[in-house]
């Protein structure tokens, strides 16, 4: 237990070791190991198909994978369901369709990542009044939102504001870890830059960024990044380090197109 | 301080905590062996060659009554909906009003449930086969009705303008325009009558009308509980097998969900000619039932002398204690909807962490539609006073049979992902479920839960025969003294409380469906 304290040697905020995950035909993940560090800001690459939403699938718990083994700040899946709360409590994911519950306020919302360590009857009242308004707020101001839309319903705001408020949340939850599946795919491309400035500056030690990506046309301010191709890592480089040849070499033949 | 969805979804299960409390006081401890003698029986069920085969025929002509009731109130259904539709009327007369009186005709045979023009019809014609199917059909014909009617009404007519502008003859129009649209809603509506049909043949069955519901009755009266479990299980199979077989062709005619009580308009395409091909099949499968279980249209005709009036009738139907027989019939109305659409979501909440909880929870629901609630409030009675709770405990089980499949399937419709991100971030599988699911089913669980509340207002009389309470269980005296004064002012007041709960849940209905 003292490998979560943070007194102690930081371990990876994420490790994941020659992980496999089987497939209809081809597996979808083989052999792919990779380790995260507090502080790293890590962009996967690939063409469509390649597993990246496998990968962070993985990464955040939703999928067991049949061989190989994922390691979360120095400790395993967890088997005792309350531990593993605790576990994926640190763990947060911005979905690629943001995944915000339409029937709710944008304050019921932020607070909906706080069920992890909320009991039942806040869980409840937080359905009737609104709770923690201050630290709502605050999520809000960081994600250059106004704080009034906290008792907006989310199907009031616009795509770029829920974009936002998807990402409070993320920040409400409160993780280590931060997982983004392809969050910039349906932006334009100054809304794209900007959340990413945003996601990038929340990153810092002791948490940890991967964020997939579908071109490779936005990879400054990242640390590292990595090549997934059918299921396989293809490189696992600092940013400098990267040739223009191997990112079309990772993309050669999908049709998509390499900035 | 308006509650979020997901909470009031929970809101009817508040009716829980003053029956809990009352709870106590009714329990007396006659009959808890009995009880368990009932639970053990469940897992050693008679298999007597000469039992089983008395089951099984009991549960043959009750299918086959269920099938003849509901085709012939299809029949009645499609018809009267298109008398009593606004469009139809517009479009062949250029008048609408005759729709709306038609439809305000045939809110009383839909205001009076099936079992009390069961018993009409036999202290009328006598112990005959048909009875059972007429009184199925009556006020099944008048709800089918409605709903054509709505259906009908409901439907964009810019595709009629168009045909009839272009020349087209009325009919053609309507056929062309309209025929197309409306199939898909009342084709899902029949599977779904088809269902209830099931539940009420076995309902009468129980009254004494024939098939396997009275032979449920004389082995549950007797505590012959092995060879009521072999005709209960028999009952689930054939029950499970008629939904499932419901479910499969609405998906593969691509019929709206149930609980999507707004149909949409969805092509039925290469479909048409399966569907055709049914209907062929139906008929001669109708004929032949019909043959078999002796049902003659000729038997209706065959009125039997009522017994004379006794003197001063009307004085004694007035001096009826009205205000508490409305009363406790309201209250039971009110608990056993609050049961019913409260309990199956905590239910589904309180078993959320266990994979195997939903499964046991479907079995338990499928019992509660298969049980008569006549049954339910005898095998209560055995441990419970009678009155208004044991009689709202049998009603609140049937029911939430049904609304807990509805939910479910709703579970089903929301989809994972809201709940799989909350799970993701370390939310416990209960929270997860009633924040992530229940929020984006709430207003269409509960507007179904107004439309069952409705249905279970016409329901108190089949408890109320039984477990003594509310109007039900005057009329049952009324009925054996051959009251028919009595028996006419109690049917009155029934069919306006029903045709006010009617009114009162359509507007629930449309204010939730509407802000939605």
């Amino acid at each position: 237990m003292s490998a979560s304290s943070p007194a102690s040697p930081p371990n990876p905020v994420l490790e994941l070791r020659d992980i496999h995950v089987a497939g209809r035909g081809q597996p979808r993940l083989e052999g792919v190991s990779l380790t995260l560090a507090a502080g790293e800001r890590v962009a996967l690459l690939g063409p469509s198909g390649a597993g990246k939403s496998t990968l962070l699938a993985v990464a955040n718990g939703l999928l067991v994978p049949q061989r190989g083994a994922v390691i979360w700040e120095g400790l395993p899946r967890a088997r005792q369901a309350g531990r593993r709360r605790r576990q994926q409590a640190r763990i947060g994911t911005l979905w690629q369709e943001l995944r915000l519950i339409e029937e709710l306020t944008v304050q019921q919302n932020l607070n909906a990542a706080r069920l992890a360590r909320w009991s039942w009857p806040r869980a409840l009242l937080n359905l009737l009044l609104p709770l923690e308004s201050e630290a709502c707020a605050a999520v809000l101001r960081r994600m250059d939102l106004d704080p009034e839309l906290l008792s907006q319903p989310v199907t009031a705001l616009s795509g770029g504001q829920r974009q936002r408020v998807a990402m409070a949340r993320l920040l409400r939850q409160e993780p280590t870890l931060l997982l983004a599946d392809e969050p910039l795919a349906s932006l334009d491309p100054r809304l794209a830059e900007e959340l990413l400035g945003l996601l990038l500056r929340e990153a810092e030690a002791p948490r940890a960024l991967l964020l997939s990506l579908h071109r490779p046309d936005l990879l400054a301010g990242f640390d590292r990044a990595i090549g997934l191709r059918g299921g396989r890592l293809q490189f696992d480089l600092p940013l400098q380090a990267i040739r223009p040849e191997q990112l079309q070499e990772l993309y050669a033949g999908s049709g998509e197109l390499v900035a | 301080m308006r509650p979020a969805p997901p909470l009031l979804v929970l809101l009817p299960a508040l009716v829980l905590l003053p029956v809990l409390l009352m709870l106590p006081q009714l329990l007396h401890g006659g009959g808890w062996d009995l009880i368990g003698q009932f639970a053990w029986a469940a897992l050693t069920p008679a298999t007597d060659p000469v039992v089983v085969q008395s089951l099984l025929r009991g549960l043959g002509i009750t299918a086959g009554m269920a099938l003849l009731g509901w085709a012939l109130s299809l029949l009645l259904g499609l018809g009267l909906g298109l008398l009593s539709s606004r469009l139809i009327w517009h479009t062949l007369s250029g008048a609408a009003a005759p729709a709306a009186l038609i439809r305000r005709l045939l809110a009383l045979p839909r205001s009076i449930h099936e079992l009390i023009w069961g018993l009409l019809l036999l202290q009328l014609i006598g112990q005959r086969p048909a009875v059972a199917v007429v009184a199925i059909a009556i006020p099944y014909g008048a709800l089918v009705a409605r709903v054509v009617s709505d259906l009908l009404d409901a439907l964009p007519t810019r595709g009629l303008e168009a045909l009839r502008t272009a020349g087209a003859p009325a009919t053609g129009a309507l056929l062309t325009a309209i025929g197309p649209p409306l199939l898909p809603g009342v084709i899902s509506y029949s599977g779904y009558r088809l269902e209830c049909a099931l539940r009420s043949a076995t309902l009468l069955g129980v009254f004494g009308l024939g098939g396997l519901g009275n032979e449920l009755l004389l082995t549950l009266q007797s505590l012959q509980f092995h060879e009521l479990w072999s005709g209960l299980w028999l009952l689930l199979a054939v029950m499970l097998t008629l939904e499932s077989t419901i479910a499969l062709l609405r998906r593969r005619w691509s019929m709206p969900r149930r609980l999507g009580l707004a149909a949409a308009a969805v092509p039925v395409g290469s479909r048409g000619r399966e569907i055709l091909l049914a209907l062929a099949l139906l008929l001669p499968v109708l004929l032949l039932v019909a043959g078999a279980l002796e049902v003659k249209p000729t038997d209706l005709l065959q009125w039997q002398p009522l017994p004379p009036l006794a003197p001063q009738g009307w004085a004694t139907a007035l001096a009826l204690p009205w205000p508490s027989l409305i009363g406790s019939t309201l209250l039971l109305t009110l608990i056993a909807a609050g049961l019913a659409v409260g309990a199956a979501p905590l239910l589904l909440l309180a078993v959320a962490p266990w994979p195997w909880g939903r499964t046991l929870l479907q079995l338990l629901w499928a019992f509660g539609r298969l049980w008569p609630p006549p049954l339910t409030a005898l095998l209560l009675l055995f441990v419970l006073q009678p009155g208004v709770i044991a009689a709202a405990l049998a009603l609140g089980f049937h029911n939430l049979g049904i609304l807990g499949r509805l939910l479910l399937e709703g579970c089903e419709a929301a989809g994972p992902a809201t709940e799989q991100a909350l799970l993701c971030s370390g939310t416990t599988p209960r929270l997860a479920l009633l924040y992530g699911r229940f929020s984006a089913l709430a207003r269409t669980y509960l507007a179904y839960g107004a439309y069952r509340s409705d249905v279970i207002l016409r329901e108190t009389v089949v408890v109320g025969l039984v477990a003594g309470s509310g109007l039900g269980s005057q009329l049952r005296e009324s009925l054996s003294g051959f009251a028919w004064d009595q028996l006419a002012a109690l049917l009155a007041v029934y069919a306006l409380l029903t045709l006010v709960g009617e009114d009162l849940s359509d507007r629930g209905r449309q204010r939730l469906l509407g802000t939605a």
